[in-house]
């Protein structure tokens, strides 16, 4: 029985902080590196470290590695921090306090030395040298990533104890395929481009599944001594013993930026199962080519290709009429194998349901080819078959369609294209009806109906009661003859004035018979007049309007009304009384 | 006996229509002041005026629509999505904010693809597009939609804003039916009493709708990952629970800087710089 080795858990656990390298000349990079021998998730990692404000400190790689140290495994965390002083000093990051298990543990302290001129060059830091051969990728198009390992300052190699894998890769928007992860022997040492040179060499292959621009930096434990290995000789010789306990330092990377394009959805072919790469299928194979109707045949096809082959997706069976076909198992060749073989073999079960059936059906299948830029179409081709009756006639093809209950699947969501116009558009995301003009839009119809209810009401009523009508036009009328009496009294026209003012006392008198005004004679006016001033000055005065008139009209000769002028204010009076009655 | 000679009424015509009488006076007197001429001109030159403004203007909706465009065809991703939020900014359109949500969808931003998804639909809701792209990064992101009511989902059928158009013009419809026959003393027909029947029973249709727009208008959704949803409305306060980019909640009222909201199991208190509504105040 196995059994899981036991972590761990110091009672007493101590942390150590240093800079890498402690002298730098002033622009260049120090990795600031904290070490606990605790469980990283243990350690509630404060969000700002108290560094000096002239350290422009940027957060690196954090993780853990659990080392087997006798029948236990010991846990050791830590936590990265890129470093760059903007002017040349002795900075320190005094000693602070984390909880680690619940427990505050203090932190050291720890000095950089940042020189303008420094009398000797300072060495780099120990850092990964991450490389992505291409920069510009699709999305789904694998890609190798190399990772360097630095050789330590006394050009030991620095083993990496991670893993598997050795190594992580940081970010968002891509998968590392574990199994893809190999040691690489490279015969001319290279350098990792920060002055150090290379001592292990890695390679993986990287996928990148999401859009837009991601950024990546690789990150990994390595194990070294503290000291230099101590000599002890022997009389035959002598032999390197190693000293002290292994320490465990946890390295990464510059991060590392790329760029990756969704792919096109225009030129998309028939039978796309997301494979990315340059591929191509050997002729189909079949293991028969003369079947009965409802006896099987395989059909196995060789795909080679560049891209990942583990992760191959053969294309899905076509629902057809004379032919049921099930998809062979998917390829079992282990990862390694089949890179090495360089081709994944996929294949189907076909089973005829008629005689007519000729052939094989084509089965579509495509790729995205990022040389091309474009769609490849793969589609495996028919292959001419001979069909023969079944022994026993059935009709497979009522069995296939009572059999198949399945639904038709839902069409999987995906990311559309970009609209190709702005579409359908208004003044504002706020709705009409929750807008202060609305309210106002809608009561102008309210109103406009409110008004034609009144206007309907008042003619309904006007309709009903004449005189009312009949005293409006009176008055307007008695107005009107009004302005003409006191425009003909200005001028001095005595005969207009007597008309006018005939003219007005007539219309003022005509509703109260009613009448039409021209019809009236003195005594029809009078009539209206109360009984108290019939027989007053006022009488008098409209008799010698109405001859005046009378006698200007039908009277050989004309009378002399030029006295009827100083009547005005009398007549005016008069008509005053007979507006109040209408 | 002179004869009687016939004297037109004089009329005129402008901009289609027929002017005489007291009218006419009015019309000659105006034509005669030079404010015609003026307003003609006016009226002539406003439609060159209106697709000038587009073509000219650099900050146009329809120039940055074209910017983020080709922005997103570089594969600067960022650059597209300022230049469509630009032109949404300016003049909400449906395909703007679809086009929005993508740009954000490839920046990795979840939270505002997804809001500027639910406006598109917002103010489209035919946008399929958008809808597929609503479905998609719920799936991938395994978020729930916003919980609607029976009402809520009546006013997705159509745009937010026509349901309003559809009650008044239906309400006035049947109310003039009603009464305006026997304002002009006509006989009331059968079909002025179905048009209004037909116009009342589509009022009272959209009033659901109408509810629907109002309550819609207060979902929202989580912008930032990990955003903390509050106790109390205070920077200090505890947090109830850390929600994911995209998640969907009603805001109940504001305070200060931050919005009561109601999630599907929590309620509290959440910056307002981390909670887009779909309808902004």
């Amino acid at each position: 029985m196995n059994s899981v080795p036991r972590i761990h858990i110091a009672s007493n656990v101590t942390a150590t902080a240093s800079f890498d390298p402690p002298t730098v000349r002033l622009g260049q990079l120090a990795i600031y590196r904290v070490a606990f021998d605790a469980l990283e998730e243990s350690i509630a990692w404060p969000q700002g470290v108290p560094a000096p404000s002239k350290l422009e400190m940027t957060p690196g790689a954090h993780g853990e590695v659990q080392a087997v140290n006798g029948a236990e495994l010991e846990p050791h965390a830590g936590f990265n921090y890129r470093v760059r002083a903007s002017e040349s000093g002795q900075f320190t990051i005094p000693a602070y306090t984390v909880r680690v298990y619940g427990a505050p543990v203090t932190v050291p302290a720890a000095v950089l030395t940042v020189e303008a001129s420094p009398q000797l060059p300072a060495r780099s830091a120990l850092e990964l040298a991450l490389e992505i051969q291409q920069t510009s990728l699709f999305v789904g198009q694998a890609t190798r990533v190399i990772l360097l390992f630095p050789r330590a300052p006394d050009n030991s190699a620095l083993m990496p104890i991670q893993g598997p894998p050795v190594f992580k890769l940081t970010g968002e928007g891509f998968m590392l395929a574990p199994n893809s992860v190999r040691q690489l022997i490279e015969v001319s040492p290279r350098s990792t481009g920060a002055g150090n040179v290379a001592g292990f060499v890695y390679e993986a292959i990287l996928t990148p599944i999401t859009a837009g621009r991601i950024a990546a930096f690789a990150q990994a434990y390595v194990g070294n001594r503290p000291s230099p290995y101590v000599p002890i000789t022997f009389t035959a010789g002598s032999v390197i013993v190693m000293s002290g306990p292994p320490q465990y330092t946890l390295l990464d990377s510059q991060p590392v930026e790329f760029e990756v394009k969704p792919l096109p959805r225009h030129g998309e072919l028939a039978g796309f199962t997301g494979m990315v790469g340059a591929y191509n299928l050997e002729p189909p194979a079949l293991t028969t080519n003369s079947l009965r109707v409802g006896e099987s045949l395989k059909l196995t096809v060789k795909a080679h290709g560049d891209g990942q082959l583990e992760r191959f997706v053969a294309p899905p069976p076509p629902q057809l009429r004379d032919w049921q076909i099930f998809p062979l198992p998917a390829d079992a060749t282990p990862a390694q194998v089949l890179a090495s073989q360089g081709f994944v073999t996929f294949g189907y079960t076909l089973i005829p349901l008629t005689e007519e059936a000729r052939a094989t059906p084509a089965i579509p299948f495509s790729c995205f080819d990022p040389v091309k830029g474009a769609y490849v179409d793969l589609t495996i081709p028919a292959i001419s078959v001979q069909v023969k009756p079944a022994a026993v006639p059935t009709d497979f093809r009522s069995i296939q369609q009572a059999n198949s209950t399945e639904e038709k699947p839902e069409k999987e969501p995906t990311l559309s294209d970009l609209a190709s116009s702005p579409g359908m558009s208004a003044n504002s995301l706020v709705p009409v009806q929750l807008q202060a003009w609305f309210p106002m839009v809608q009561g102008a119809p309210g109103a406009l109906f409110l008004g034609l209810l009144g206007w309907d009401r008042r003619r309904r009523y006007l309709e009903q009661h004449p005189d009312i009508v009949l005293r409006r036009r009176a008055r307007r009328a008695l107005r009107r003859e009004r302005r003409a009496l006191q425009q003909a009294a200005r001028l001095g026209d005595t005969l207009r004035f007597a008309s006018a003012a005939v003219s007005a006392m007539r219309i003022a008198c005509a509703p109260h018979f009613p009448a039409e005004p021209r019809a009236l004679v003195c005594g029809d006016v009078l009539q209206v007049l109360p009984e108290s001033e019939r027989s007053s000055r006022i009488s008098e005065v409209i008799k010698s309007f109405f001859e005046a008139t009378d006698a200007s009209r039908f009277a050989p000769t004309p009378s002399d009304a030029a006295k009827l002028l100083a009547l005005q204010n009398e007549v005016e009076d008069l008509l005053t009384k007979l507006e109040e009655r209408l | 006996m002179n004869p009687k000679i016939y004297r037109p009424t004089p009329s005129t015509a402008v901009f289609g229509f027929q002017f005489s009488g007291f009218s006419f006076q009015i019309l000659k007197f105006f034509r005669n002041s030079g404010l015609f001429r003026i307003s003609e001109f006016g009226f002539r030159i406003f439609p060159l005026l209106w697709f000038a403004i587009p073509l000219t203007s650099p900050a146009s909706p329809a120039t940055s629509f074209k910017d983020g465009v080709a922005a997103y065809a570089a594969a600067d991703y960022s650059r597209a999505a300022t230049a469509f939020r630009e032109a949404a900014v300016v003049q909400p359109a449906s395909g703007t904010l679809q086009n929005l949500g993508i740009a954000e969808w490839q920046c990795n931003q979840v939270g505002p693809a997804i809001v500027a998804w639910e406006q598109a639909l917002w103010l489209d809701p035919f946008n399929q597009s958008a809808n597929s792209n609503l479905r998609f990064s719920r799936r991938m992101n395994q978020l729930e939609s916003p919980d609607l009511t029976w009402y809520e989902v009546v006013s997705t059928w159509l745009p937010v804003s026509w349901w309003a158009w559809i009650a008044g013009l239906s309400l006035w419809l049947a109310v003039g039916m009603t009464i305006l026959p026997g304002i002009f003393q006509r006989r009331k027909a059968a079909w002025h009493q179905a048009v209004a029947a037909v116009g009342l029973m589509v009022f009272l249709l959209s009033l659901p709708a109408q509810l629907g727009v109002h309550t819609r208008a207060r979902i929202g959704f989580v912008l930032w990952k990990d955003t903390p949803l509050r106790l109390t409305p205070t920077e200090g306060a505890q947090a109830i629970t850390r929600m994911a980019p995209g998640d969907p909640a009603r805001w109940e009222r504001a305070r200060g800087d931050y919005l009561l909201i109601r999630t599907s199991r929590a309620l509290g208190w959440i910056q307002k710089d981390q909670f887009g509504l779909i309808c902004p105040n």
